[in-house]
């Protein structure tokens, strides 16, 4: 008997320890409990992780077909009972209530008489309960009872190093999944790479057929990156839906399975990817498979899985995403750099040259060359203030496409060819299409087909054709000067708005230093015309010293020529008109006429007459003697009120008029020596015989006595508030020669008005057309007009 | 007859205008400079004078500006060898301003005029 026992118990210890798998081990075991103890069954049911359910594992006849795993919740029938008290039971089924609570062991054994329960426990944990089924009413011996205690407690012990190894056996699968997660995201921090790795570790790990990663931007909820790896079955969600699952202790996760069309189900599992506790994306499985290709559903493992990769891999997402964003705005800010820096070099450029046509040239390089702004054609237009036009300076451009050359291709491509633009001239109306309105409204424009807009003028109908275009105008100090017209037709690239700005930013620069060379050229041009002046100045003094010294000796010689020839002709009378003194006398008298004439001739050449006669603005020349009399208006508190008229120039000695309005003003101020007004008008006066400029000029005195009115324009005549002696008869005998008249309006106790009225320089007219300077054929005389 | 005054620091000159002037039956009376003719011009009653210019002492510009204030009525004929003086206000104020000939037919023509009756 002690050596059955002992054979017994050998033949467990076997079992147990044999190098088969534990699941075999336990079906061994039982299936050899059940012969050697001559029992009709022998099962064992396991408890379940929540220790709440015990579910048929192992059948001492064989496997256990799914409809056949039973479940008894602790206490309920033997199974439930053993394990909740953890003592040996046996029962048999007349005993009253056995049948009922066991009824579900009879679809095992329909017959069954004795059912004997042993707990697999140690000494603090259940794992399980052995139970064994007769068809006879029996009861076990003590030593049976013992053996089978005894082969629970081996078992338990078994079942204990199953689990603990099982679990480590997951503890290593989890770490090694989490180390090749770890490996995978550390590798880079490019996301597109990093999400690529993560997808196929993700689908390795689980042994899934195909892995899905999405990432949401937070603002819109809408996928921002997204990366798929092997294969993912079409009837799966493209991006599940997470649904908090019922359990609260878990995270929410998805959870779904479809079938094809060739009757295969597919199964999917997603969970989310949380970042500082918001949603920031999805990572899903699909299609787990095992090695013989067969789809299974995913386990909680799995999930569990899952869960923890999506943990890891969210910090490394966001990393990377950050790590993008600061790319793309490191690339945009290169981007800008680099656009400042062209603009820059070609500032640069531009201030290299004071040239108008020079820095035009260079503008359209910047435009057009890829270092540059990189256009494919430019034309800049510069507008004509004297016609009110927009007319063009200069265009280049290419008309094949170069921008896809290679770098070392790029440096030979040919200079930008010469557009001809000079006959384009479009008016300055609001109806004559963008480049008109630019000028006008002072801002860009960018052309392109969707803009109902008109489109060019006219005037370029057959010169320039674009389907897209950007129009920016050249403004200095609130003045446009002209504007640049860029497009991109040869390549057919699209003009993206951005790059109005930096063309914008280019034409203010372009302005500056167009507007630079043109007020250079305008210096330029007054230098040379001052030089020549001086030139001509340095020629006329030369004259001048050399006809100081000719008219000097001249003058020297008149004298005593005019003795000579006087005396002769005196001699001449008293001759005898027969006397060969007669002859004699003649000859002299002839030869003295002769020197007297060439006398004259040197005298007038040399400038006897010297006169300065220019083209003169009357009011500048009344300004110009005002500054002269300063002193006696504020000595005398004398305002000035001044209304001057657009008038043609006076051809006139200006150095004369000057002194004409010095002793008209001189009159004024010594008849207002108590204060008073200045008044200067200006005014047009037409007449029959042409257009004159007349000069009224007022003082507030006491006006001219009547007994002496008619005296004061007589030499040297003067009375004590009016007149210094030669004044008014130098200002009139001036004012005749240049063909004028003077003329005085005495109001007693009122004040006197002096009129000046001059010709003006009738050649001035059409010279003057475009400067500005009213032409006199459109000046109208004021009503009262002199 | 009528009374005459040359003022003129060439003597040449005040012989020939004075011989001339003689013979058309005039009263002539001679200056060498500008302060003779105006002594003359106090003393004497004349009706017409002939000034040159350029003098020593006191210049023709001088004599005429003060010989105007004295007598603005008593013509002063300018005879000169510059024609430039014809640009100088101040000789203005003379009555006819001639440059010097050998042939004193314009000057005696003037005179004339100013001086019938």
């Amino acid at each position: 008997m002690a050596s059955e026992r002992a054979a017994f118990l050998t033949q467990m210890v076997e079992v147990l320890t044999s190098t088969v798998s534990f699941g075999e081990r336990l079906s061994n075991m039982v299936h050899l409990l059940a012969r050697n103890l001559k029992v009709d069954l022998a099962l064992y049911f396991g408890l379940d992780k929540a220790r709440e359910t015990l579910l048929l594992n192992v059948s001492s006849q064989g496997p256990v077909p799914p409809h056949l795993r039973l479940e008894f919740p602790l206490g309920q029938g033997l199974v439930g009972e053993t394990a909740r008290t953890r003592k040996f039971t046996v029962v048999h089924r007349r005993q009253p209530g056995v049948s009922a609570a066991n009824a579900s062991l009879e679809k095992l054994h329909p017959a069954y008489q004795t059912l004997a329960g042993f707990p697999v426990a140690d000494d603090n944990f259940l794992y399980g309960v052995l139970i064994l089924v007769d068809r006879t009413e029996r009861s076990l011996t003590s030593a049976e009872r013992q053996g089978v205690q005894l082969t629970c407690l081996m078992l338990a012990a078994a079942l204990r190093q199953a689990i603990v190894q099982e679990e480590a056996k997951k503890r290593i699968a989890e770490l090694s999944v989490l180390f090749e997660v770890g490996k995978a995201l550390s590798s880079t921090v490019e996301l597109d790479e990093l999400l690529e790795r993560i997808v196929s570790t993700t689908a390795k790990v689980i042994t899934a057929r195909g892995a899905a990663l999405h990432i949401f931007n937070a603002a819109t909820g809408e996928v921002r990156v997204s990366s798929r790896y092997g294969q993912i079955p079409p009837e799966s969600p493209a991006l599940p839906q997470i649904t908090p699952s019922g359990a609260a202790t878990e995270p929410p996760y998805y959870e779904g399975e479809s079938t094809d069309t060739a009757g295969h189900t597919h199964y999917c599992l997603a969970v989310p990817l949380i970042f500082k506790g918001q949603l920031t994306g999805t990572l899903g499985v699909y299609d787990k498979f095992n090695p013989n290709g067969e789809y299974l559903p995913f386990d909680p493992e799995n999930r569990q899985l899952l869960f923890t990769m999506a943990g890891v891999i969210v910090n490394a997402i966001e990393n990377a995403l950050t790590y993008q964003q600061v790319e793309d705005l490191a690339e945009k800010n290169e981007r800008m750099v680099r656009n400042l820096t062209a603009l820059q070099e070609i500032s640069q450029v531009m201030l290299t040259s004071v040239q108008e046509a020079r820095l035009q040239e260079i503008i359209l390089q910047g435009l057009t060359q890829e270092s540059g702004l990189g256009f494919d054609r430019a034309v800049v237009l510069m507008v004509d203030e004297a016609t009110q036009t927009l007319r063009g300076a200069q265009g280049a451009g290419c008309s094949h496409v170069t921008h896809d050359l290679p770098n070392l291709q790029a440096l030979q491509v040919p200079p930008p060819e010469m557009i001809p633009v000079l006959d384009w001239e479009i008016p300055l109306r609001v109806d004559q299409g963008p480049l008109a309105l630019a000028v006008l409204r002072k801002s860009p424009y960018h052309h392109h087909q969707t803009v109902k807009e008109p489109g060019l003028p006219p005037a370029l109908a057959g010169k320039y054709a674009a389907q897209e275009f950007f129009v920016v105008p050249l403004v200095v100090k609130d003045r446009t000067t002209g504007v640049i017209l860029v497009d991109n037709q040869a390549s057919g690239r699209p003009l993206e708005p951005e790059r109005l700005d930096a063309l914008q930013m280019f034409a203010t620069q372009a302005a500056l230093v167009l507007e630079n060379a043109h007020l250079y050229s305008t210096i330029e041009t007054n230098n040379r015309e001052l030089l020549l002046i001086r030139e001509r100045m340095l020629e006329s003094d030369r004259l001048a010293a050399l006809s100081s010294l000719a008219s000097g000796m001249a003058h020297e010689i008149r004298n005593p020529l005019v003795s000579i020839g006087g005396f002769a002709r005196r001699i001449a009378k008293l001759v005898e008109p027969n006397s060969p003194l007669r002859g004699y006398v003649e000859v002299i008298q002839e030869e003295v006429t002769r020197l007297e004439k060439l006398l004259r001739e040197i005298l007038d050449f040399t400038g006897e007459n010297l006169s300065y006669y220019g083209d003169h603005e009357l009011a500048k020349l009344i300004e110009d003697t005002l500054i002269l009399v300063q002193r006696d208006l504020d000595a005398n508190k004398i305002k000035v009120a001044r209304e001057f008229a657009q008038l043609p120039r006076l051809h006139c000695d200006d150095r004369q008029m000057k002194q004409v309005f010095y002793s008209l003003f001189q009159n004024a101020i010594q008849a207002m020596h108590h204060g008073g007004t200045l008044t200067i008008r200006t005014f047009p006066v037409e007449r029959p015989d042409g257009l004159y400029a007349a000069a009224a000029i007022s003082d507030t005195g006491s006006g001219i006595p009547m007994e002496v009115l008619h005296n004061i324009f007589n030499p040297f005549f003067s009375t004590k508030d009016y007149g210094t002696g030669l004044g008014l008869a130098i200002a009139q005998r001036i004012i005749s020669r240049h063909y004028g008249q003077i003329e005085v309006n005495n109001e007693i106790g009122k004040g006197v008005t002096f009129i000046v009225t001059l010709p003006v320089a009738k050649y001035c007219l059409v010279k003057d057309a475009g400067q500005g300077a009213v032409p006199a054929s459109v000046l109208k005389v004021p009503k009262g007009g002199r | 007859m009528k009374k005459i005054l040359v003022a003129d620091d060439e003597m040449s000159i005040r012989l020939l205008y004075s011989e001339e002037l003689k013979e058309e039956g005039y009263e002539v009376y001679q200056a060498a400079n500008g302060r003779e003719a105006l002594d003359i011009v106090d003393k004497i009653p004349l009706d017409l004078v002939i000034l040159d210019i350029k003098m020593p002492e006191m210049d023709g510009i001088e004599a005429l500006r003060q010989i105007k204030e004295k007598r603005p009525d008593l013509p002063v004929i300018l005879s000169t060898a510059y024609g430039e003086y014809k640009q100088d206000f101040a000789t203005w104020a003379s009555d006819e301003y001639l440059v010097k000939s050998s042939d004193l037919e314009d000057l005696k023509a003037v005179v004339k005029r100013y001086l019938k009756e």
